[in-house]
């Protein structure tokens, strides 16, 4: 039998984050990990993190894993076991896990459960047809063992997962020939679908799939668009071509580990479905045990690594009381709540009053009209003239524009700007307003913005050429005075322009900032370039 | 839609006409569903078909989720051979 103050079960983002802040505290911790390295679906999100600096925003997942990995292995009264699968909670206060062909038992004092989530399933025809992937195997495949799943997928769901793993397959050098989203709106961030709107990837809103096509393997798929009521409309079919399909439809708490220790739940959609019930410190009603993470509430691993360290600083509390552990807690708890604060948060915040019965705090201003940007991704002339300087200032220099229309938790422009010409926010939700008195056009905030939604223009000079500067995050790279295509926000090319500098320097981190000469005319046109493959 | 092409569970190829004919009978709770097809007992334990056919059970009864939903579940999580269970007791002596 092992002995320790803490076993956390699940050595993701909200595991380690639990292990580390109970080992600071003095807690002896137990980490057990299902596989062999630390960092659950970090160790595949390569994209740039949304949220506060102070968490570690605009840094990539896989970056975020690293240094989580380092501060963990410091604590010499944390123990990592890895490649053990936890297998039971029994009344006892006795947990059983696999470990090396061998069952072992532990007897911790506290428990933090930090198992994830698990993809839903979507019953459609042939849905058992080899091409039918989860967005999550998708990604595992390309970014964890770099084997690329298909050729050209169709991506089902427009969350943030389908979206970034759009985004990830082409940067992979595989085709999306479209995500389809049954909702009339797009689900993730508008950001994410306006990257890869520009990649010429189509977005179809109120749409779902009715079969796949194919014997031995996925061969296309039948679409069919859905009316205001999620009703099929009849006639509305269309199909497409591929060689796979992935289900990127939600997760769901991973939960039997819970549901064996006698935790009550409760059904809340907004939260993933079943749920353990749980106070705002992550203690369940069983004593001694806490929950973190996506297993407590779908959300991004911003939330998942702060709802770790209260239930780990819940635990320490408890199991170690006297320390003086309420500040940095309510401090994270204040986290939190700004976390979820925003129009994007008011589905977590309804999901969190269902749970707790509190009353739900003040619903932030928003409006609930559909427009076209969050139909399509693609910016409206209307959006974009609420972020140009006037025509004056336009001549007089360069200027960043921040295409970032929605409001979502996430600061990062604000605090890489050196000259501070980015209005600094009262709330973390705020959109960006640049003060272009400021504004230099220098380009240090383009590479920082996790939505890659900045780019400056410099239409200072006389003649029609002008410059634009973006973010490149694509192979091959291009080089100076390379000739590269210009697309528009549909991903349709505009034209031609030249390419006249390169910024591609470890500070960067693999978003490179390119500069390209290009007409006048297309300045506001122009956010994507396309390397010419050359014959 | 072809109602047998459609998989609800993939760890024992179980389609959703089959679970369609079980609530019609009246078939219509998961641990009945589950005793009559082995639907849920398959290595992933239900969590693919869990919420599907509590879905389709919501659907055609009009029960709510959480009535359905049950989460109760037992030791261990996923399969455990004896000798590793045993191995484990010798470690102890």
């Amino acid at each position: 039998m092992i002995t320790c103050d803490l076993l956390v079960i699940g050595g993701g983002p909200a595991g380690i984050s639990a292990a580390v802040a109970a080992g600071k505290a003095g807690l002896k911790v137990l980490l057990l990990e299902e596989r062999e390295r630390l960092g659950g679906q970090l160790t595949k999100q390569t994209h740039r993190f949304f949220g506060s600096v102070a968490e570690r925003a605009g840094t990539r997942g896989i970056a975020i894993i690293k240094d989580l990995e380092t501060v963990v292995a410091q604590l010499e009264n944390v123990e990592i076991s890895l490649s053990t699968t936890a297998l039971g909670i029994y009344e006892d206060g006795v947990s059983t896990a696999l470990k090396s062909g061998k069952m072992i038992k532990i007897k911790p004092k506290a428990i933090v459960v930090a198992t994830g989530a698990f993809e839903k399933f979507l019953p459609f025809e042939n849905n058992d047809l080899p091409g039918v992937y989860g967005a999550g195997a998708v990604q595992t495949l390309m970014n964890i063992y770099g084997v690329l799943p298909a050729r050209r997928i169709l991506m089902i769901g427009s969350g943030n997962i389908g979206l970034i793993v759009s985004y990830q397959l082409v940067q992979a050098g595989a085709e999306v020939v479209g995500v389809i989203e049954a909702s009339p709106k797009i689900g993730g961030y508008l950001v994410h679908a306006s990257k890869i709107r520009r990649l010429g990837i189509p977005i179809y809103p109120s749409c779902t799939i009715k079969k796949a096509f194919g014997q031995d393997r996925v061969v296309g798929a039948e679409l069919v668009r859905l009316d205001e009521k999620w009703k099929e409309i009849p006639g509305s079919q269309f199909t497409v071509d591929c060689d796979a399909i992935c289900l990127a439809v939600g997760l769901n708490p991973l939960i039997d580990l819970l549901g064996q220790s006698g935790c009550q739940f409760k059904y809340i959609p907004e939260l993933g479905g079943q749920v353990p019930i749980r106070d705002e410190s992550m203690r369940t009603n069983v004593p001694h045990l806490y929950i973190a993470g996506d297993l407590s509430s779908i959300e991004e691993a911003t939330a998942a690594l702060l709802e770790g360290e209260l239930a780990g600083l819940s635990a320490a509390k408890q199991i170690r009381p006297g320390q003086s552990l309420e500040a940095r807690m309510e401090e994270v708890k204040t986290h939190l709540r700004a976390l979820r604060s925003g129009p994007v948060g008011e589905k977590i915040r309804s999901g969190l009053s269902k749970l707790t019965g509190e009353a739900l705090p003040t619903p932030s201003p928003r409006t609930n009209a559909i427009d076209e940007l969050s139909r399509t991704g693609i910016a409206s002339p209307a959006n974009l003239a609420g972020v140009l300087p006037d025509e004056k200032r336009k001549k007089t220099r360069a200027y960043a524009v921040i295409e970032c229309y929605q409001q979502i938790p996430c600061d990062p422009c604000v605090h890489n700007c050196p000259f501070g010409a980015i209005k600094p926010f009262s709330d973390i939700n705020d959109l960006p307003i640049v003060d272009f008195d400021l504004c230099t056009g220098c380009g240090q905030c383009i590479g920082r913005c996790p939505g890659l939604a900045i780019f400056t223009v410099d239409e200072t000079r006389d003649g029609d050429r002008a410059k634009i500067t973006l973010p490149y995050e694509f192979l091959p790279k291009p080089v100076r005075e390379e000739t590269v295509d210009l697309l528009d926000r549909s991903g349709k090319c505009v034209g031609q322009g030249v390419v006249k500098s390169v910024l591609n320097t470890p500070k960067q981190d693999k978003t490179t900032i390119v500069t390209v000469e290009i007409h006048r005319n297309l300045v506001q046109d122009v956010r994507q370039i396309r390397v010419v493959q050359k014959s | 839609m072809n109602d047998d092409k459609t998989i609800v569970c993939r760890c024992e190829d179980i389609d959703i006409e089959t679970i369609r004919k079980l609530i019609d009978q009246g078939v219509t709770s998961l641990e009945e569903i589950k005793r009559i097809t082995r639907c849920g007992m398959g290595p992933c334990q239900g969590k693919t078909c869990g919420p599907v056919i509590a879905r389709e059970i919501a659907m055609k009864t009009g029960q709510p989720m959480e009535e359905i939903l049950s989460p109760r579940s037992r030791p261990p999580f996923g399969g455990v051979l004896f000798q590793e269970v045993l191995e484990g007791i010798d470690d102890e002596e």
